[in-house]
């Protein structure tokens, strides 16, 4: 009798252990595991797949009537937009005025990567002369203006702001009021937006990326609370621009959701139907006098440089 | 069973299961510091 006393001491005890790990793994570490690889995890984006001047790169490549050999803008900008700058630099800059070491690139290069928040603070601090980046956010306009600087968006071409979900989510399509009430707290239930009956995770990213202003900027002042609840048990919902989620992620695990029925392709983007499109921009100081600086931009907006931004799968401005 | 037998393989079975929920706990950090919001919302989050 004892000696089962015993024994079931041990296995309820391993069992407690065991239950408490599956627990964890099902319910946290699985929703945090990367289908994606290491470079993709750590960059947003793998600069291998779309570097300029590589045989082998997904970047569109053109015959370019207009060249630049001197006096180079160092451009940068972000993840969503990095085939195109890439391309364009492809397409008119010579060369040898890339340097990449396999990682990354190096200080001396004429292109960066640094992403929104990292090309913002370079085009402020003079460390890029020309960036590709959605709007500022209300922060990275304060650091301008305590620099001094003043900043010049030329909108360059049409992107959607999209939702996702994941892929098995029934729901296909929420109003702008719908979105606004799931990240305000106002619905907190897949089941109250025609979905099935669990809780709704509502994810933000980053303070400073493109697409956390761009959210902030649609919930129109109205603060976003997160359901902690949700957080632990629900199915998310998340946002990003479109191009980022189909073109250089490509995951077939998430799905873009429809807002007010119209789903974010090509088309609805264009012509202005897919109520949350909006322009990216070439962003440059407003007081560069680099008379290239101002070339390149007008070529980009060209019919040339529209090409490049067309068969890069984004939406041209005409 | 002796009771020092019971309380050895009690103690073991404490030990190694704390250390497998700890390497679990600090593993699932790691993942959510460097955590992708499509990744996330693709395995089901």
């Amino acid at each position: 009798m004892k000696l089962a006393k015993q024994i079931l001491a041990i296995v309820l005890t391993a069992a407690v252990f065991a239950s408490f790990d599956i627990a964890v793994y099902n319910v946290v570490t699985k929703r945090y595991m990367n289908h994606n690889s290491e470079a993709m995890q750590a960059k947003s984006v793998e600069l291998c797949k779309y570097l300029p001047f590589d045989e082998n790169s997904e970047i569109v490549k053109i015959n370019s009537s207009f060249k630049l050999n001197e006096k180079l803008p160092v451009i940068d900008g972000a993840a969503a937009l990095y085939p195109v700058f890439s391309a364009f630099v492809n397409a008119v800059y010579p060369k040898e005025s890339v340097h990449f070491d396999g990682e990354n690139f190096t200080s001396d290069s004429a292109l960066h990567y640094t992403n929104t928040r990292g090309s913002y603070k370079a085009i402020v601090d003079g460390d890029a002369d020309l960036i590709f980046c959605a709007k500022p956010s209300e922060e990275q306009l304060a650091y301008a203006k305590e620099k001094g600087v003043e900043l010049e968006l030329i909108p360059i071409g049409r992107e959607a702001f999209v939702f996702i979900v994941n892929a098995e989510n029934p729901v296909n399509s929420l109003t702008e009021e719908q979105v606004r009430d799931i990240y305000s707290g106002k619905i907190l239930n897949w089941s109250e937006v025609g979905g099935k009956n669990r809780l709704i995770n509502a994810l933000e990213r980053n303070e400073g990326s493109g697409s956390q202003t761009q959210m902030l900027s649609f919930m129109g002042g109205r603060e976003i609370k997160r359901n902690i609840f949700g957080a632990l048990t629900g199915s998310a919902i998340g946002f990003s621009f479109r191009y980022y989620v189909e073109g250089i992620v490509g995951n077939s695990g998430v799905k873009i959701l429809s807002i007010n029925g119209v789903y974010p392709d090509k088309e609805h983007i264009a012509n202005g139907e897919y109520p949350l499109s909006s322009n990216f921009y070439a962003v440059c100081r407003k007081n560069d006098d680099n008379e290239n600086l101002r070339a390149f931009i007008d070529w980009i907006i060209s019919e040339e440089g529209q090409k490049i931004i067309e068969q890069s799968e984004y939406v041209p401005l005409k | 069973m002796k009771d020092r037998i019971f309380y050895g393989i009690l103690i073991a079975v404490c030990v190694v299961g704390a250390a497998v929920s700890a390497a679990l706990v600090i593993y699932t950090f790691q993942l959510y510091e460097h955590a992708s919001i499509i990744s996330y919302i693709a395995n089901g989050g």
